[in-house]
């Protein structure tokens, strides 16, 4: 059982040459229905955890909290008292991980759409030394027809704005070595940190790679993530930036 | 002839300054404050009180009369409140947010750890 759980609390046999520690940083509000699937995937995988959640009005909270006790030393939990925005949350994670000496930070959604497997290939040019920051870019022809419209539109308005163009701006799938972490400098609180962080790593000139990943579609992840009014809402705040 | 504007206009003027003062008086109001908002409600007031003195200032703007020129200046200053209450309200909701994190981050683990320990 010791062995086990020592195992248990090794992330590296991810990649087992390298002692680079890696945490994962799942933002969540209101994903009670999932969350609990999501994080004991994540942990028997060996991965360390961070959840942060944003002011949830359901039982996300008390369902990652049941879970982390089963998991010592190996997940924190964070609590928004109030929701302050996905960029916010990221923030809140990218800080925490920091201080737990993490190496990679990997964000990942708690709404089931990542696929966990993809953490290791997100991970990988990291690892090696080639990339800073790694993307997972989805594959646009899986996705239903109206996110995939969604999505090439905020890559046109990322590229137009922040001009870079990355092939899969809005991913939630995304890691960071600790450079880029520190160097991030994240402002906006809602969904536009995407195009933000792809903006960042322009302006402080970080080395990108963009990785394929599997997108998981369900009714419920369906239900969630960018649709058109919050891309309006990313588009008001881009024109903001340059007024500024 | 007195126009009914004109008693609307000092009475909106008069009672401004009350209440402007009373904010002050509370403690709600900083000092650059009161005496920006005294100044507009004064203006107000004056306005109202010689509404064609206005006419000596309009053809300087080259704005035709006096009462344009009134509107006009009013549209304006009421825009630049709505920007300054804009950016008011963007730097409080920053703050918040950063109180909302540091607490977060402060209360880590926070309904985990007393079971742990009790545990061991």
């Amino acid at each position: 059982m010791l062995i086990e759980t020592y195992e248990k609390r090794n992330p590296h046999n991810l990649f087992p040459e390298s002692d680079l520690e890696i945490w994962i940083i799942i933002p969540a509000y209101n994903e009670e229905k999932i969350i609990g699937k999501v994080l004991k995937e994540l942990f028997d995988m060996g991965l360390n955890l961070i959840v942060i959640d944003d002011g949830s009005w359901d039982n996300t909270y008390q369902i990652t909290q049941q879970i982390i006790k089963n998991y010592p030393g190996r997940g924190y939990l964070y609590k928004h008292p109030i929701n302050r925005g996905l960029g916010a949350t990221l923030k809140t994670g990218i800080e925490a991980a920091l201080k737990k000496n993490a190496d990679i930070m990997v964000t990942f959604d708690a709404d089931g759409q990542h696929n966990a497997g993809d953490i290791l290939p997100v991970c990988y040019p990291i690892v090696e030394g080639r990339a800073d920051v790694v993307i997972g870019k989805r594959d646009f022809d899986e996705m239903p027809q109206q996110k995939k419209r969604a999505n090439q539109i905020m890559n046109l308005i990322t590229r137009i704005f922040y001009g870079v163009h990355v092939q899969d701006s809005q991913s939630g799938l995304r890691a960071f070595n600790r450079n880029a972490a520190i160097a991030l400098d994240i402002e906006s609180r809602e969904y536009g940190v995407s195009s933000e962080i792809v903006r960042e790593i322009n302006h402080k000139n970080l080395r990108m790679e963009e990785v394929p990943i599997e997108t998981i579609y369900t009714d419920y992840s369906l239900s969630k993530g960018t649709n058109a009014r919050i891309g309006f809402k990313i588009l008001i705040k881009m024109i903001r930036d340059i007024l500024k | 002839m007195v126009m009914v504007y004109q008693y609307i206009g000092v009475l909106i003027g008069v009672l401004g300054t009350i209440y402007t003062l009373l904010r002050f008086r509370e403690g709600k109001m900083s000092l650059g404050m009161l005496l920006v908002w005294s100044a507009i409600w004064i203006i107000i007031i004056l306005i109202s009180l010689f509404p064609a003195e206005t006419g000596a200032f309009a053809p300087l703007l080259g704005i035709g009369r006096g009462l344009d020129l009134v509107f006009i200046l009013g549209l304006i200053g009421c825009y630049y409140l709505i920007f300054r209450i804009y950016n008011m309200i963007e730097n409080v909701e920053q703050e918040i947010t950063h109180l909302v994190r540091e607490i977060a981050l402060q209360r880590e683990n926070m309904d985990i750890k007393p079971e742990e320990d009790k545990e061991n």
